[in-house]
């Protein structure tokens, strides 16, 4: 019986390992359990101007009025039926529900929580409108402040009326994905804005330097092949005519070390986080390039993939003098009449020389003045630089434009990408000209 | 009906009474629980267990050794309950046994110098006092305790520390019971109101039924079945919240499973007879089990259900009871029959069959009940790991080559379930969350949403309903209910009476224990999800059943006077009361 008694200790061992686990639980619990707390409860969503995005107060369950703007939100709101995830909800669903450790979420007197949103759901329309169908994405954001007041991903759809997603996979390609937020995309020629601000600093002079374009050269033991024949170019015009063997050749004198460290630098293969948001990763490797493959990345071709919100940070970083804010959606959360969350501001930090910033923000300017003409931009002093990213064969090649306005008012940097939109600027061009007059309306009220 | 109608004022007039109510109770019901547990709790860890004499052996040298239990080994080996350390005598010689009425046997245990009585050769031999007892040519002569020694014994083990007022803690857990029914009676929607109140306060009658049978069997302890009242009850809670219609089902199960603890509280009080029992217990394990392989159907991936009529019925649930039975044994059993080469063979039918039917969770429990019984019946530990690394091995294999899905989604989703919410980790996702809105002290009982979002929110994910509607202090309690039983169990082993008892409410105990563990880890995502449920508390007739009959394996351990099956009151004739 002693023996027996002894070997009884396996219980203490268990009631062991179980107290270890309730102590597990409650340090869980007292460490992440507002993080646990998805918006779940009462609350109401408003975009930056007090329209109702979403409500779900006194029983209700309403979403915005117009089916573009349900449509232009289920990307940020996410769905309930659990195809897109609720990023934003989830993580302010402690603020939007009152939450704390102690009673949870139990409210006797009817409060709830009500979350500003930073986009304009008439920029957000617009930008529905725009694409018409279309697939892509556009971002607009204000690179002083960080607020994002346009960010639509396309293909979308009106949850109110959810199409039949899997009987049209063309149409309906990817429609789950935030392609702002969680998709990356080959570059094409808006890469070559890294090139040039690397040369700015790297290279004494660039500004004066005149390349010769016959339409093709041999860079290391391949060749470059250009767009159109440029004769003699200098490097405002390289970038306002987009020529690859001008941009080949400046790529090859950075070399593959100076143009990574740049990229690096830019955070071109970096994620950006906010709102419980966590954006796709661009890349940028130029490990076992060879000469041909460092040039070829340095026009935006090779392997490189950007982010368009991460892109979209650079423009800002552009327009505002070398550093721009940080992107964000939640302007604040209130909880019956108390502020739970109120965003604190950040910027990326210095990205560039101010001197470059500037420059390479007047080289924009002239590309747009040149190339698209500035009643696109609202009329306003904008930059921008566009980009046609082969998809392979028999497949029509995605448009990409990137930019700012730089304007005391309205600070607003953009990425739009019009997949299968052709080459160059003509697909983004209208879609951009119609979503920054709506943010401006939108920033006017 | 009165209770309706009631019901309604309170869903409308008295809407703001109603809320004040609940709010109040929401703050009551975690200290109300805590006192419970409490008061049982201080007399299962505070008892004493010093060991007690029953008789004593006296040497020719004059020395006297104590006989401290009701099984003995004598012996020269350091593991004996009585250590001669001569060397005529084998390590392990002989077995005394003390048996419920007083008297005493001998058993010789494979020795080599032989046992005899008052000068005879025996195998066993009934021992009455003065006897002599030769163990290899040392003599030795069983005598008495002192009646004064009895009463001093009898004394302690009945001190007034060493058990509740059964009375106060019954007294606290009806007060528990009747605010729930209060609670059900204002809140509950008007379709389920009579199935809730009634419930709940026909959970509150079963306590007393059961406590007036103990007491007519002049039982006075009633802390374990408090425990497991407790737990029943919020159980009822929960299925009232999430399924009000099956709570007749759940209170039926209850008196059952009460039947069950009874019956077998009956069979274990006789020692003789419980040996008479396993026969009937092995028999019915494997029948039952077979039964199920031939009528079973699948549910949830699992084969493991027989329908009866309307009613689903899991049979390895009551499988659990047969297979402790079968692997208690006593003392001189034991060690004559050293090895367990039968009970391992009976433990391999019984896994084949549940590997069988698919079912993980449940093989998972038997194979921790096997260890532990080959564990308490003496297997050296390098022959239990190496049954556990086999046994572990042969379970990987089978996974390997035939893994089923819905056990593969949970074991890759483990620990990662927040990296996929939607998907693999969605229960145990919806769980924490509805953990975190209950806060401290719940949204209240009938409010919570958890059983909306996950089917099997009542069962494997128990722990999470209870932490919502209750809040988190309430549904940690359970957790600390099964580890007090833990420990009361480990603690009675050193003051066992019989290997029968103590053998039995380790397995017992370690199959409450993993349950508790799998089934509260799984939720929280600590451990694979693997679907079985928590003693007394999961929804689920067959899980209730076993859950009373576990306990009364725990029950039966209990040495305290008067408080289990298995102590009887001395008879008023033997002892004169103590001053």
């Amino acid at each position: 019986m002693s023996k027996l008694a002894r070997r009884a200790w396996f219980a203490y061992f268990l009631a062991a390992a179980m107290l270890v686990g309730v102590i597990v639980i409650v340090v869980r619990y007292a460490v992440g359990a507002p993080d646990w707390v998805p918006f779940q409860s009462d609350g109401m969503i408003l975009d930056r101007s007090g329209t109702v995005l979403l409500d779900k107060t006194d029983g209700r369950s309403e979403l915005a009025d117009s089916p573009a703007v349900r449509a232009a939100m289920i990307h940020i709101l996410g769905d309930t039926q659990g195809y897109i995830s609720p990023y934003l909800l989830n993580e302010y669903g402690d603020e939007m529900s009152g939450y704390d450790r102690i009673t949870g979420t139990r409210h006797a007197d009817g409060s709830y929580g009500k979350m500003q949103l930073t986009v304009s759901a008439y920029a957000q329309e617009a930008a529905v409108n725009a694409f018409a169908g279309q697939k892509g994405t556009i971002g607009v954001y204000n690179y002083k402040t960080g607020e994002i007041l346009c960010m639509v991903s396309s293909p979308n759809y009106d949850p109110r009326n959810m199409p039949d997603v899997e009987a049209d996979p063309d149409t309906y390609e990817g429609v789950f994905v935030n392609r702002f937020l969680h998709s990356a995309y080959a570059p094409g020629s808006t890469f070559k804005l890294v090139t040039a601000a690397a040369a700015l600093e790297e290279i004494d002079g660039i500004e004066d330097r005149v390349f010769h374009c016959e339409g093709s050269a041999v860079i290391g033991e391949e060749v470059v092949i250009c767009n159109a024949v440029h004769g003699d170019i200098g490097f405002n015009d390289a970038l306002c005519k987009s020529c690859n063997v001008a941009f080949a050749q400046i790529a090859q004198e950075l070399g593959a070390k100076k143009l990574s460290e740049y990229a690096d630098r830019f955070g071109i293969a970096e994620s950006l986080s906010f709102d419980g948001f966590r954006t796709q990763k661009g890349n940028f490797d130029l490990s076992g390039a060879t000469v041909f493959e460092a040039a070829w990345a340095g026009v935006g071709q090779y392997t490189d993939q950007i982010n368009p919100c991460q892109y979209m940070t650079f423009m800002g970083a552009i327009a505002n003098g070398g550093e721009a804010a940080l992107p964000y959606l939640v302007e604040s959360v209130r909880f019956g009449g108390e502020e739970q969350y109120h965003v604190e501001r950040q910027t990326g930090g210095r990205i560039l020389d101010r001197q470059t910033a500037d420059e390479l923000a007047e080289m924009m300017h002239y590309n747009v003045v040149n190339n698209y003409g500035e009643w696109y931009f609202s009329g306003l002093y904008a930059g921008a630089k566009s980009g046609t990213a082969e998809r392979g064969e028999g497949q029509t090649p995605n448009a990409l434009l990137a930019g700012f306005v730089q304007s005391e008012d309205y600070p607003l940097a953009f990425v739009v990408i019009v997949e299968g939109g052709g080459a160059g600027s003509a697909a983004c061009t209208p879609i951009i000209r119609q979503v920054l007059d709506a943010c401006i309306v939108a920033m006017n009220s | 009906m009165f209770l309706q109608t009631i019901n309604a004022f309170f869903h409308a007039e008295g809407r703001e009474i109603a809320q004040v109510f609940c709010t109040v109770w929401s703050f009551l019901a975690p200290a109300l629980g805590v006192l419970i547990l409490w008061w049982c709790v201080k007399p299962l860890l505070r008892f004493r267990r010093e060991p007690e004499t029953w008789a004593w052996l006296v040497m020719p040298d004059g020395q006297q050794l104590p006989v401290t239990h009701w099984e003995n080994i004598i012996g020269r080996s350091k593991g004996c309950d009585i250590i001669v350390n001569l060397s005529t005598v084998s390590r392990n010689h002989a077995v005394l046994t003390r048996y419920d009425d007083g008297s005493w046997s001998l058993t010789d245990i494979g020795s080599r110098g032989a046992v005899s009585v008052n000068g005879k050769q025996v195998e066993v031999c009934a021992l009455r006092y003065g006897d002599v007892i030769s163990l290899g040519g040392v003599e030795m002569v069983l005598a008495p305790t002192t009646a004064e020694e009895v009463e001093e014994q009898k004394y302690y083990r009945t001190k007034p520390a060493a058990m509740a007022s059964p009375g106060l803690t019954l007294f606290l857990l009806t007060l528990f019971q009747l605010l729930t029914a209060l609670q059900f009676w204002m809140s509950s929607k008007p379709e389920e109101v009579v199935n809730s109140v009634a419930g709940v306060l026909a959970v509150c009658a079963l306590s007393w039924l059961l406590f007036l049978i103990l007491k007519i069997m002049r039982r006075s302890s009633f802390e374990v079945e408090t425990l497991a009242f407790f737990l029943s009850t919020l159980g009822l809670a929960v299925i009232a919240s999430s399924d009000a219609g099956s709570i007749p089902k759940q209170l039926v199960c209850i008196a059952g499973g009460i039947f069950i603890y009874l019956l077998l509280g009956w069979s274990l009080r006789d020692l003789s007879r419980a040996k008479r029992f396993r026969y009937v217990a092995a028999v019915a394990g494997l029948a039952l089990l077979a039964a199920n392989l031939v009528l079973g159907r699948e549910i949830n991936g699992a084969k493991n259900w027989i329908a009866v009529g309307s009613m689903s019925f899991q049979p390895s649930e009551l499988v659990k009871l047969c297979f402790i039975y079968v692997g208690a044994s006593t003392m001189d059993r034991i060690v004559t029959k050293r090895n367990l080469f039968s009970f391992i063979l009976y433990s391999g039918a019984i896994c084949g069959c549940l590997a069988l039917m698919n079912d993980f969770g449940t093989a998972l429990i038997f194979f921790v009940a096997l260890v532990v019984i080959c564990l308490m019946r003496g297997g050296s530990f390098s022959a239990v790991s190496l049954l556990a690394t086999l046994a572990v091995c042969a379970a990987l294999l089978l996974l390997v080559i035939d893994i089923p899905p819905h056990v593969m989604r949970r074991f890759s989703t483990w620990g990662h379930a927040w990296d996929d919410p939607l998907g693999g980790g969605y229960d145990q996702v919806k769980a924490m969350t509805c953990i975190a809105s209950g806060g401290l002290f719940g949204l209240g009982a009938g409010n919570g949403m958890f059983t909306y979002y996950v089917m099997a929110a009542d069962t494997d994910y128990v722990f999470a309903f209870v932490c919502e509607e209750w809040g988190l202090i309430v549904g940690l309690l359970p957790i600390l209910a099964i580890i007090v039983l833990g420990v009361f169990v480990a603690r009675s082993a050193s003051v066992g009476r019989s290997s029968f008892y103590t053998i039995g409410a380790c397995a017992a105990v370690a199959i409450m224990m993993t349950q508790t563990i799998l089934n509260v880890f799984g939720t929280m995502d600590l451990l694979p999800m693997t679907g079985v449920t928590f003693p007394f508390l999961s929804n689920g007739g067959s899980s209730m059943l076993s859950s009373w009959g576990l306990l009364a394996f725990i029950k039966a351990a209990d040495t305290r006077q008067d408080a289990s099956f298995a102590v009887r009151t001395a008879r008023s004739e033997e002892v004169e009361p103590y001053e």
